[in-house]
């Protein structure tokens, strides 16, 4: 009986895996072939922190699949862990075709380290045209091109406050810290939420300290260039010791939020919309955000962060940036994807499903930006003189590699487990740790 | 008369090169590493430091030190936390209870989940504002017991207690019935007729007759707690600040910020800690045994 059956099951098998292989070779053997794509069923890997794409790309991505018969698969890591995620991948050779870091003028040799290893060079590429002078120092190092920076230029991180409720309990904007205090204090008689922050994202409440890093150069000139220098630090500096004590005073009266250090940006925009919070750190484009997504008939307002009476407006000419891993075996599709996103179309689409972005800073006229008038207001209220630093993470070396341990030592701070002075101490030794590493002659 | 196969003593070769090969040689290279300053700059480059990136962890300010002892708390409580009420609940569904096999398939359920998803299911559960605990709690005009389960540094090592026992105790529930049902009834029937209460069943059968189990829930106790990462890097990456870090936390950001050397010493470190846990409890289950 098993005699007999044993060529029956031997055809099945055949006819099974003949129905399976047969079919994927030929489409394999031909896909190329019949289309002259030589694109065609290939993959294209992104890994990216929560935040830097979001959906702004999905359309983009969407017609570049179709248009060169690929997939993307997209990879996005909550941002308190990518940092970890992404250099544990490069270090180990299993990075995605295309990644992405936060990129400043130093960063590229701080954060990736060995680019020459890691990075494609996309000197020569037609779309570097394309970004600003002032953002291809993120994207550069020497002469050789390795990142793709498309960010906008608005106010980044200021403050952000609903200009209707501050009317209506006559209130005015806060220049120094004893008003943001009395304002706050109002506020919160009214169980209001004066400065929500949203501690548990693990990267926000650290703008509060570095986005006012031209009060740190006024108070202390020659700062940045001592930082840089290592003739300088961080601890004992008295001004950043208050800005950490105004901080945790803050958040000590509850102006902060009930639970500001487990709560985080999700809901902020509706928070907005229900009033129960007055003011963020937020950018500019964030007012168009909060009214889309609440429909609230709220006017809100941008004013500078008055910590240690700070009057400076936040420079920053950085931003996410993506790289192509020269480890990949799809380099051919990686240009490709660097030019596609580059073109026209491409850039009015990201702008537009950006809904917390107005514009797309880019040397393209054909795009259509959508500046507000609030923010348009707020720049033109600027002086020169107050944009001239740059804010202190992208002003100083090493600075912005340690963004989570400092944020991590900030909450030990506003818990009560270590002192303002350590906080910084700790960003003196990470700093030395990272020069060292770089064999940088000043440490 | 029992007849015995000899086996060659060559079959072991096999696993003896993966052993070598995958286990002791990397476990070595790895101490020789903590030497070094191996970094993510100077990979073909190494210098020999002696004991200075030993040093550097007990007198940084970055405090490894409580991330050594944090480790150490955690599989001290973590195991206590779930082997008591777990021998007790495998009591209860040793006996005639009604539905016990659903009880012990409810309660075994958590431990086939993943630490991943779990986190992230009471991440959401214990938000301070909308999390289902504490919205619940209000609903029932319990909201005096309210918390910021995770934020607050006061309270969030008992939640990862909480959590991880909840994730933990079907598992070890588990042994404690195989335990249990390999302890004849009439030991239980003998005692019964010299008068023995429950308390006295308990201590002098139930106890010493499971002392082979609860070793073995130990070992994989606190092998598993001085291992700890996934649990504690899901649900509070090491924060509020630097509360909950454990050594496994600290090697991996060491490891991702590209300083290897140090990584691998604080590896070596949680080794040599692991290795002093295993030979006291090796020693222990050996005395047990002689005495029994």
């Amino acid at each position: 009986m098993i005699k007999s059956k044993l060529p029956k099951a031997f055809l099945l098998c055949v006819f099974t895996l003949s129905i399976f292989i047969v079919p994927s070779l030929f489409a394999a053997g031909t896909q190329e072939d019949s289309s002259g794509n030589p694109y065609a069923g290939k993959e294209l890997s992104i890994l990216v922190s929560a935040g830097w794409m979001d959906s702004r790309y999905d359309e983009t991505i969407a017609r570049f699949e179709e248009t060169y018969n690929v997939s993307v698969d997209l990879q996005t890591v909550p941002a308190d862990q990518y940092g970890d995620i992404l250099q544990t991948r490069l270090l180990t050779g299993e990075c995605a075709d295309v990644f992405w870091i936060q990129s400043n003028p130093f960063a590229i040799e701080s954060v990736i380290v060995d680019y020459e290893d890691f990075c494609i060079d996309f000197s020569g590429s037609a779309w570097e045209s394309v970004v600003p002078e002032a953002r291809l120092l993120s994207c550069k190092v020497g002469d050789s091109l390795y990142g793709l920076q498309l960010w906008h230029n608005s106010p980044e991180y200021v403050m952000v406050y609903n200009k209707s409720m501050f009317t209506e309990m006559g209130l005015e904007i806060p220049t120094t810290y004893a008003e943001l205090k009395d304002v706050s204090a109002a506020l919160y008689a009214q169980g209001i939420t004066p400065w929500f922050i949203p501690g548990a994202d693990g990267w926000q409440h650290q703008l509060a300290f570095f986005q006012i890093g031209g009060i740190y150069e006024a108070n202390h000139p020659g700062l940045y260039e001592g930082l840089n220098n290592n003739t300088a630090t961080f601890k004992d500096n008295q001004t950043m010791l208050k800005v950490l004590s105004q901080m945790k005073e803050l958040s000590d009266l509850g102006y902060l939020g009930e639970d500001w250090i487990g709560s985080n940006s999700t809901n902020m925009a509706n928070m907005f919309g229900d009033r129960k919070i007055a003011m963020a750190m937020a950018n500019s484009s964030y007012i168009q955000q909060i009214k889309d997504e609440t429909g609230t008939t709220d006017e809100f307002g941008l004013f500078l962060l008055p910590l240690a009476d700070n009057s400076f407006f936040p420079t920053n000419p950085a931003g996410p940036t993506m790289f192509g891993f020269k480890g990949t075996e799809n380099e051919d599709l990686v240009r490709l994807f660097f030019d596609f996103v580059c073109e026209t179309e491409s850039l009015q689409e990201i702008l537009d499903n950006s809904p917390a972005y107005t514009n797309i800073h880019v040397n393209d006229d054909a795009v259509q930006q959508h500046w507000l008038a609030e923010e348009k207001a707020f720049v033109d209220s600027i002086t020169p003189d107050q944009m001239v630093t740059p804010v202190l993470q992208t002003g100083t070396k090493y600075t912005n590699d340690y963004w989570m341990d400092f944020g991590a030592d900030m909450m030990s701070y506003f818990i009560g487990r270590i002192d303002a002075n350590d906080v910084l101490g700790r960003m003196d030794a990470n700093r030395a740790k990272s020069a060292k590493i770089a064999q940088d002659p000043a440490w | 008369m029992n007849k015995r196969t000899v086996y060659p003593v060559w079959f072991v070769i096999l696993p003896l090169v993966f052993y070598v090969v995958f286990f002791l040689m990397p476990s070595i290279m790895g101490i020789f590493y903590s030497f070094t300053d191996w970094n993510v700059r100077n990979r073909g480059d190494l210098s020999f430091v002696g004991f200075q990136n030993y040093i550097d962890i007990f007198t940084s300010e970055e405090n490894y030190a409580s991330g050594i002892y944090n480790t150490l708390k955690f599989t001290i409580v973590s195991n206590i936390v779930k082997l008591i009420p777990a021998l007790f609940l495998a009591m209860l569904l040793q006996r005639g209870l009604r539905g016990k096999n659903v009880y012990r398939t409810i309660l075994y359920l958590p431990a086939i989940l993943p630490f991943l998803i779990i986190g992230l299911i009471f991440k959401s559960v214990l938000n301070y504002q909308d999390g289902i605990l504490n919205v619940g709690l209000e609903l029932v005009h319990l909201g005096f017991l309210k918390q910021k389960w995770l934020s607050d540094p006061e309270v969030v090592w008992k939640t990862i207690y909480m959590v991880d026992a909840w994730r933990g105790i079907g598992y070890v529930m588990t042994i404690f019935l195989a335990g249990l049902n390999a302890i004849p009834d009439s030991f239980y029937e003998a005692s019964e007729i010299d008068g023995a209460n429950f308390f006295h069943k308990f201590i002098h059968i139930t106890l010493p007759m499971l002392s082979g189990t609860i070793m073995i829930n130990l070992v994989f106790g606190i092998t598993y707690g001085l291992k700890v990462f996934d649990i504690i890097y899901v649900l509070t990456n090491g924060g509020p600040g630097r509360t909950t870090e454990v050594l496994t936390t600290y090697v991996y950001k060491l490891y991702s910020s590209g300083q290897y050397g140090m990584a691998v010493a604080l590896n070596t470190i949680l080794f040599v800690i692991t290795m002093a846990a295993g030979v006291l409890i090796v020693r222990g289950m050996s005395r047990k045994e002689v005495e029994l």
